[in-house]
């Protein structure tokens, strides 16, 4: 079994999935998201981040066996059982390494742990299958029904992505569907319609909406990179509720913080 | 929505009084009514002298008790006069089980005035062939119907103001029958009962005794508020709103003489048969003292398995306002931790908190006492021939630093300099508590609020209290002390990347000069990320000083606590220590209470639970303070119930207490360099809560530094 390559493991994370998680970040990624809020998972190299304000530096990046990784989620069993918790692999694109996906997943199915494929869904069917008889839900993102956007911005295969989701949707998989909003990207009414056909014809029947935030600001600094959204102001509460509504119609919606 | 009495409270309190504060003329003036009384008997006249000093009642009072009174125009000759004369009749301090008590409430509201009064007297009666008794028996009854004469006193200065501008004749005259009532019987209703409690509360304070606990609100009250809201007569929201009323005025004391009270209140946890106490009226604690928004009511919650999720979760949104109140309890491991000591189950069980987070046995010992045992001196002396590098106390010689060639060896000399320092601890304390002789220091008012000082007509501090007195011991570093010997395994004895004795230089120099050495101390094992190559100093720090300390006795025979708590004087104490192992630098803060070290518990909130449970605290039956700092946004709906969560693995897994403020970094930074635009801002800072821009900067950074998580 070849090691897996791991960004980070983020223990107490309360905000991928429900009850206390904890996140497997893998490294790498085959997207280019200029908003992205984990820009030192992108690349399959470790990534020295240099924090500003404590000028402390972490190195995100290591090589570790399925074994090593379900020794250290397994430490946080009790919070996973108490609070209906679990572990949610994230990334970068996890799927990349979809074989280590599956053998940690059936690892951690085995000590009876819930497990969340966090995935942007570009990635051969195969990859699918090699993981989903060990994970519980996936968490699908959906980042725009326009394909030259996807396409020229974001580096991805519109048609690949929309046809994995539909499958998904299809076979019975537990998929949370969720769309980051983002201003100049597809928080526009025009773009949300357009989500809103794709996702109604793939089938689905609930969206997540995470508003845009700056977070990620910290990290580029970092990195000693230039966030493109540094001076993107947040989203004004009525686009997002305005978003929301339109959804509304078609599917159960809520807006994750 | 505080009520409008309430508000206008609020703002009365910002006006001070006139004249000049001086209980000793108002003590002066009793002693002086019975030149030739014995001592104790003219102790008892000068608090009844301050008790009928002339009442103040507020616009917005809907329960009375002000220590305005005690304010007076007062010549320069009689306040030198009155101190001199009030002086030997003081009260005794914290070190001498003078404050930092849990009043017995419950029999004292069962039995009312009257009720006590004939308990006394058949005391008498009973001790008729012991004059010593029968006299001090007679001070705890001009103490009493010194008291009963305060609330006639209220009942007439309420009817003498109806009409006047400002106030509400209705809620005077609320007041006046109140007031009236309970110089006749017990209370019956709820407001009744308050009325009492608060005025028997601010007595104490009228005495000059500080931190005097409230105890168990929602258990001695619960009678009087089901009945009232069973007969219609009382909503919750009403209870809520008279509490307000209540809590509000334990400001009087910062807001006139500077410096906050800390009146703990303790509310759910169990009853003495075990089941759960918690109630409605829980919840209408919780909700005013949230609702108030003021430091003072130093909130505990006591949390059992049985504790109902909602109350938690009530909790949590009462803590995620950023008060920092309730401080949440382990029941089940206080409970255990007492009961170490002997008492009786169901007296352990009905234990509440004084002070900060002090267990208390309620109502049945002598007031509280507690010190502070800074551990890393010690580490000193083992690597300075027993001296301090800057302060001047000194230790053992336990040998030179060149014959410590392993850990054992150096745990082994640690411990030989702990023993004698708590030993030394010991002896200091016991010979300064009995210093003052108790026969000239009675205390006839507290000893009413003491089982069982009527029944056998002794004083709390002589024999009255139905156990003897208890004194804490607060750990302070225990993070530094972790940190440092998790240190010195990795760095010298397994790495050797450094001997022991370029340690002790390294340490005696500041780290200059040595900073690739402190660099690699800096990289060890910390405590609180769950490693335990760090953590188990932590069990052992706890184990062994808990166990010591166990070994002695009070000076009446009760028990050495101990404390996992520093109350921010690890802040000080980090003065005078020199550097330690652990990478600290001289001066720096010492590790708080019972937290890792702030900013290195770096594995995220669980980790930090699962290594700050892994010392037995059921030896710790002071309490404990861990500090912990939770973004704002961990309290909203959705993500409180994770935070939930965490709390009940935290305490099944045998932690002892948790305190967390709420309030973002961001904010605590921009107060403290915008302080005018954070008046309000109150956070939690050790066992207690306070305004954050009245605190000393060292202290503020160090709120800050703790480590934030999510």
């Amino acid at each position: 079994m070849s090691a897996l390559n791991v960004s980070d493991i983020q223990h107490f994370s309360v905000g991928d999935g429900p009850g206390i998680r904890t996140t497997v970040f893998f490294k790498g990624c085959n997207l280019r998201c200029p908003w992205c809020h984990n820009p030192e998972t992108i690349s399959r190299e470790p990534v020295a981040l240099t924090y500003l304000r404590t000028n402390k530096t972490i190195t995100y990046g290591r090589a570790v066996t399925v074994n090593e990784v379900v020794n250290e989620v397994m430490e946080d069993l009790d919070f996973y059982r108490q609070s209906g918790g679990g572990v949610t692999i994230s990334g970068g694109e996890p799927l990349l390494q979809a074989n280590g996906v599956a053998a940690l997943g059936k690892a951690l199915r085995e000590k009876g742990v819930s497990v969340i494929l966090d995935t942007a869904g570009c990635i051969p069917w195969s990859h699918f299958e090699a993981v989903l008889p060990f994970v519980d839900t996936v968490f699908f993102d959906w980042k725009t029904s326009d394909p030259v956007c996807m396409k020229e911005r974001i580096g991805g295969d519109l048609p690949l992505i929309k046809d994995n989701l539909t499958r998904l949707l299809r076979r019975g998989t537990d998929v949370h569907i969720r769309i980051p909003l983002i201003p100049g990207i597809n928080a526009d009414t025009a773009s949300v319609a357009a989500m809103a056909a794709d996702l109604r014809e793939a089938g689905a029947k609930t969206v997540a909406l995470l508003p845009f935030h700056r977070l990620a600001v910290g990290k580029y600094d970092a990195m000693g990179l230039v966030y493109p959204f540094r001076d993107t102001p947040p989203l004004p509460a009525d686009a997002v509720s305005r978003a929301a509504k339109m959804l509304a119609s078609d599917f159960t919606v809520s807006i994750e913080k | 929505m505080i009520h409008p009495n309430t508000e206008l409270l609020k703002n009365e309190l910002c006006s001070p009084p006139v004249g000049s504060y001086a209980p000793h003329v108002f003590r002066a003036e009793g002693i002086r009514s019975h030149p030739n009384a014995p001592h104790g008997i003219r102790r008892a006249y000068s608090i009844a002298s301050l008790f009928t000093a002339k009442p103040y009642i507020y616009k917005g009072d809907r329960i009375v008790g002000s220590i305005r009174s005690l304010w007076t125009e007062v010549t320069e000759e009689e306040n030198r006069t009155a101190s001199e004369l009030a002086a030997p009749f003081s009260i005794r301090g914290f070190l001498h089980n003078g404050d930092h008590f849990a009043p017995d409430y419950t029999t004292f509201l069962t039995d009312g005035i009257p009720g006590t009064l004939s308990r006394i007297e058949a005391s008498m009666e009973a001790h008729g062939d012991q004059p010593d008794r029968v006299e001090f028996l007679e001070s705890c009854r001009i103490a009493l119907l010194a008291l009963r004469d305060r609330l006639t006193a209220y009942a007439e200065a309420a009817e003498a103001l109806i009409g006047a501008e400002g106030y509400h004749s209705e809620t005077l005259y609320e007041i006046k029958e109140n007031c009236l009532s309970l110089c006749k019987r017990p209370p019956v209703t709820f407001p009744e009962a308050l009325q009492l409690v608060w005025m028997i509360h601010n007595s104490f304070v009228c005495e000059g005794r500080y931190a005097m606990a409230l105890g168990r609100m929602d258990q001695y009250l619960y009678p009087y508020f089901a009945r009232d809201v069973e007969t219609g007569k009382l909503t919750e929201e009403e209870a809520t709103s008279l509490l307000e009323n209540v809590f509000i005025k334990i400001y009087e004391r910062r807001a006139y003489l500077g410096g906050d009270d800390v009146v703990n209140i303790a509310v759910g946890g169990v009853k003495p048969d075990g089941s759960d106490a918690t109630n409605r009226l829980s919840f209408c604690i919780l909700r005013a003292v949230g609702n108030i928004n003021l430091p003072g009511p130093n909130l505990s919650a006591r949390i059992a398995p049985t504790t109902p999720e909602d109350f938690l979760d009530e909790c949590l949104k009462v803590i995620g306002t950023g008060l920092g109140y309730p401080a949440l309890m382990n029941d089940e491991v206080n409970i255990a931790a007492l009961s170490r000591y002997g008492y009786a189950i169901e007296d352990a069980r009905n234990y509440s908190m004084v002070g900060c987070i002090e267990n208390f046995i309620t109502g049945m010992q002598p007031a509280w006492t507690d010190g502070r045992f800074d551990t890393p001196r010690f580490l000193e002396y083992v690597f300075n021939d027993g001296k301090g590098y800057f302060h001047p106390s000194a230790g053992l010689d336990t040998g030179s630093v060149s014959t410590i060639t392993s850990m054992g060896i150096l745990m082994e000399r640690l411990e030989t300099q702990l023993k004698a320092g708590v030993k030394e601890y010991v002896e200091g304390f016991n010979r300064a508590n009995t210093l003052p002789c108790p026969e000239q220091y009675t205390s006839p008012f507290l000893s009413l609020f003491c089982k069982d000082c009527i029944g056998r007509g002794l004083d709390i501090n002589m024999g009255g209290a139905v156990y003897p007195s208890v004194h804490g011991a607060a750990l302070m570093g225990v993070g530094t002390m972790c940190d440092s010997l998790a240190a010195i395994e990795q760095v010298i004895f397994t790495d050797m990347a450094a001997t022991v004795e370029e340690l002790a230089a390294a340490l005696k120099a500041n780290f200059e000069g040595h900073e690739p050495l402190q660099k690699a101390l800096l990289a060890a094992p910390k405590y609180g990320n769950n490693h335990d190559f760090a953590d188990k100093y932590a069990v052992w720090f706890v184990d062994f000083l808990s166990d010591e300390f166990m070994k002695y006795k009070t000076r009446d025979g009760g028990g050495y606590y101990t404390a996992m708590a520093a109350n921010v004087s690890n802040i000080y104490a980090g003065h005078t220590i020199g550097a330690t192992p652990d990478g600290r630098k001289a001066g720096e803060p010492l590790s708080d209470a019972a937290s890792p070290t702030y900013g290195r518990d770096t594995r995220g909130a669980t980790a930090t639970v699962l290594s700050v449970t892994k010392p037995d605290y059921t030896k710790v039956a002071c309490g404990t303070v861990i500090n912990q700092k939770y973004s704002p946004s961990m309290f909203s709906d959705g993500k409180r119930d994770k935070l939930r969560a965490l709390i009940r693995v935290y305490f099944g897994r045998g932690g002892q207490e948790m305190q967390i403020n709420a309030t973002s970094t961001e904010v605590l930074r921009d107060a403290m360099d915008h302080p005018e635009k954070y008046p309000d801002l109150v956070v939690r800072v050790s066992g207690f809560s306070a305004h954050y821009i009245t605190l000393a900067r060292d202290v503020q950074l160090d709120i800050l530094s703790r480590t934030q998580q999510e």
